[in-house]
């Protein structure tokens, strides 16, 4: 029958046309990360005939197949996920680091101790009485400034949390919209892939700024529950077609909570995780810093009151405050320093109340150690951290990768498909050709 | 269909990890052989950046007592010098004494040697107020001094006290300034407590004109001035050999901050050879990577097409 084969020829042909263009479309997407490769899938169309006998009549489009593995893309969300946390707050500690270490505290407190020192050699120089007191008044606003840059490193951090949230909020009411629109979605249609494209690229976001659980139904929707950092199930975030918003609640001491539809919850992973764990540790840095202030408030001016000043008076207090943030000094001029013990005559070179002093500051675990101390418990945390971090971009990489493979596009297999498809769309047009010789054939019998 | 593929996106982005991560380390490399120092912050190695503040800590403290021993040792100096002029004057006045016990030596003779000594004690009087060059008085204690004042009756006594100021020079040591005025001219003869001023003015008043038994009195002199010139050897070798100390702890401060420069160099220089031979690997590695980069992505079957 001509008319069959000009049929199977035309099927074949519009079916090899329609692979091409799903072949194009994947090229054109190949460095689109959120794209995932797609073929048509066909079937041999055989109509019934009158007599009961099978009419070859070529083929028929299916539909559009999109390569997808829920378990390779959870793994890529997953460790993404952790990666964002380690990175998020990896750089907040860093900036905190940047904060303590550029703020020459360590630096301040040691100029003090030597000032002091050097008063001792000659504690009735008014220079270097005048000097003393001058290293005090900048260790005192080297507090201020230490602090300071605490609340600035506090207070970026703050605001990308806030950030986070909002798109963490964004892409929840953005994949209770798609789960809609998946509903009403034909099975194997393009708009379909697109929708799935769409969904994995919105969970992806999400997962960047907060961890994850999700179920698939059959339609491809999406359940998403937040993961909890103790490991117990977290409050449903997109289930259905509605999405629940992320709050979260600042303490006074900067750190951060979270819940959702009333529920508190502590996020696994993600950079919420991340930005939560670095607000903790600046709080905690906060409390050391302070606790460091009050210290050498402490001891000055108990060490003020243990003495006689040049003058021969009783020593007044040298810094006023009570942490980091309102350390002054008290102190108005260089004579007020009390070198010599309680109940020393004016003038007296007795500097055995100044040695007792730079003692205190120097000791063991004086103000000098303890922020020494500091600082190298904040980097060795941060070294430990990174450590932690290129284990988790490892990991993540590998994902990422094994993601790709599984789900990317191939050029060169697009490549190969194209010649292939050709070749089919040329070989059916040539069906077509003979059907219609065979047809002049018969028209041309006589 | 094959379920394993290359995707081109993967290898794109192998590549560019790669490359990157052998940017990063090229960049520290240059930073650490640009700025010299191998610690730009201190979680690049937090226990070498922990012993630098230790050894700047070091440093800066060993600057202040380095002073602080130099300022020691002016004081040490001039103590010395004080009681070397003392020493002299003492055995100028032991001469005078001998003379005026010499039977021979008239009344004018001895009023002349009288004369004399008054004016020596008037210059003990001074050498005993005598100040560092910063202004502090050399001879009295932790007090504001003057060391000595003279009363009206015109004896003179001791207005410091007998605490001696100490100077941190080195870690854990702290050096005694000097010696009191009290320790230096005032002594026991024959069990009472006298001075060398009050030696001197007794002696002075007894050689004057018409004092009964001058001779006498200046040999009894002669213990008391011999008992001066020992507290006054005793104290300069004291004041010698704290100067001599001072030299020693000169001495370790100068090689304690030779060490602690040598480890700040080691532990926060960059070894520069070290450096350049890695900077020099990772250039080829990176050139080769980008090399080998532009070859595999050629390699597409489109460019048979």
């Amino acid at each position: 029958m001509p008319g069959s084969l000009f049929q199977i020829g035309r099927s074949g042909a519009a079916a090899a046309r329609a692979s091409l263009e799903v072949t194009s479309q994947n090229i054109a997407n190949a460095s689109n990360p959120d794209y995932a490769r797609r073929t048509l899938s066909s079937r041999e169309l055989v109509g019934i005939s009158a007599s009961g006998n099978g009419v070859l009549n070529g083929v028929r489009i299916e539909g559009i197949t999109r390569f997808d593995s829920a378990i390779v893309q959870q793994q890529a969300r997953q460790s993404a996920s952790e990666l964002a946390r380690a990175d998020t707050e990896l750089a907040a500690l860093r900036d905190t680091e940047l904060a303590l270490e550029q703020s020459s505290l360590f630096e301040g407190l040691v100029e003090f101790e030597a000032v002091l020192t050097q008063l001792e050699g000659n504690p009735l120089e008014p220079a270097l009485r005048t000097n003393a007191l001058e290293t005090g008044r900048q260790l005192a606003s080297t507090f201020q400034f230490a602090n300071s840059t605490l609340a600035t490193a506090r207070g970026q951090v703050q605001a990308s949390t806030a950030i986070s949230l909002d798109e963490a909020n964004l892409q929840a009411a953005e994949l209770a919209r798609i789960n809609q629109n998946l509903a009403n979605a034909r099975d194997g249609t393009a708009g379909q892939a697109a929708l799935l494209d769409a969904r994995d690229a919105a969970l992806r976001a999400l997962s960047q700024e907060v961890g994850i659980e999700t179920e698939f139904d059959s339609r491809g929707a999406v359940t998403v529950r937040l993961a909890d950092a103790s490991g117990a199930a977290g409050p449903l975030l997109v289930d259905g077609l509605t999405s629940s918003d992320i709050t979260s609640t600042t303490a006074p001491d900067g750190t951060v909570s979270f819940a959702v539809g009333g529920a508190a919850v502590t996020p696994a992973r993600g950079a919420l995780a991340g930005q939560a764990a670095a607000l903790d540790a600046q709080a905690d840095y906060q409390i050391e810093l302070d606790a460091i202030a009050a210290e050498i408030i402490a001891l000055s001016n108990a060490a003020q009151a243990s003495g006689a000043d040049a003058d021969g008076n009783p020593g007044q207090p040298f810094f006023t405050g009570t942490g980091a943030a309102d350390i002054e000094l008290a102190l108005t001029s260089g004579t007020q320093l009390a070198t010599a013990p309680a109940g020393s005559p004016a003038g007296s070179t007795n500097t055995t109340n100044l040695a007792s002093f730079v003692a205190s500051i120097g000791g063991d675990d004086g103000p000098i150690a303890r922020t020494d101390t500091l600082l190298l418990g904040l980097s060795s945390r941060i070294s430990a951290q990174e450590v932690t971090r290129t284990g988790l971009a490892a990991i993540a990489e590998n994902a990422q990768a094994t993601l790709l493979t599984e789900t990317g596009v191939d050029l060169d297999t697009e490549a190969a498909n194209l010649i292939r498809l050709q070749q089919a769309f040329e070989a059916n047009s040539r069906v077509m050709q003979v059907a219609t010789e065979i047809f002049d054939t018969l028209l041309g019998l006589r | 269909m094959s379920f394993v593929s290359n995707a081109t996106g993967a290898f794109y982005e192998r590549s560019l990890i790669q490359m990157s991560d052998l940017r990063d380390s090229l960049e520290r490399l240059q930073t650490q052989i640009a700025t010299g120092v191998r610690l730009s912050r201190g979680s690049e190695d937090p226990a070498a950046a922990s012993r630098l503040r230790t050894l700047a800590r070091t440093e800066r403290l060993s600057e202040v007592q380095e002073d602080n021993a130099d300022k020691l040792a002016r004081d040490l100096d001039e103590a010395g010098d004080e009681a070397q002029g003392v020493a002299n004057l003492l055995a100028r006045a032991r001469e005078l004494a001998i003379q005026a016990a010499n039977d021979t030596t008239g009344e004018s003779g001895r009023a002349a040697i009288a004369e004399e000594i008054a004016l020596l004690e008037e210059e003990l009087f001074d050498r005993a107020n005598a100040q560092t060059l910063t202004g502090e008085p050399l001879f009295a204690g932790t007090a504001a001094g003057p060391a000595f004042v003279r009363e009206a009756d015109g004896s003179v006594t001791y207005n410091g006290n007998s605490e001696i100021p100490t100077v941190p020079v080195a870690p854990g040591t702290e050096l005694e300034r000097g010696v009191t005025g009290a320790q230096l001219f005032q002594f026991d003869v024959g069990g009472t407590p006298t001075s060398a001023f009050a030696v001197l003015s007794t002696l002075s008043a007894a050689l004057q004109p018409g004092v009964a038994d001058p001779t006498a009195a200046a040999q009894a002199a002669l213990e008391g001035i011999d008992a001066a010139i020992d507290t006054t050897t005793r104290n300069q070798t004291v004041l010698g050999t704290r100067l001599a100390w001072v030299g020693v702890i000169q001495d370790d401060q100068l090689d304690r901050s030779l060490t602690v420069a040598e480890q700040q160099s080691d532990l926060g220089d960059t070894d520069l050879s070290d450096a350049i031979v890695r900077l020099q690997q990772t250039q080829v590695a990176l050139e080769a990577s980008q090399a080998s980069f532009t070859r595999v992505s050629n390699l597409t079957l489109f460019n048979a097409l």
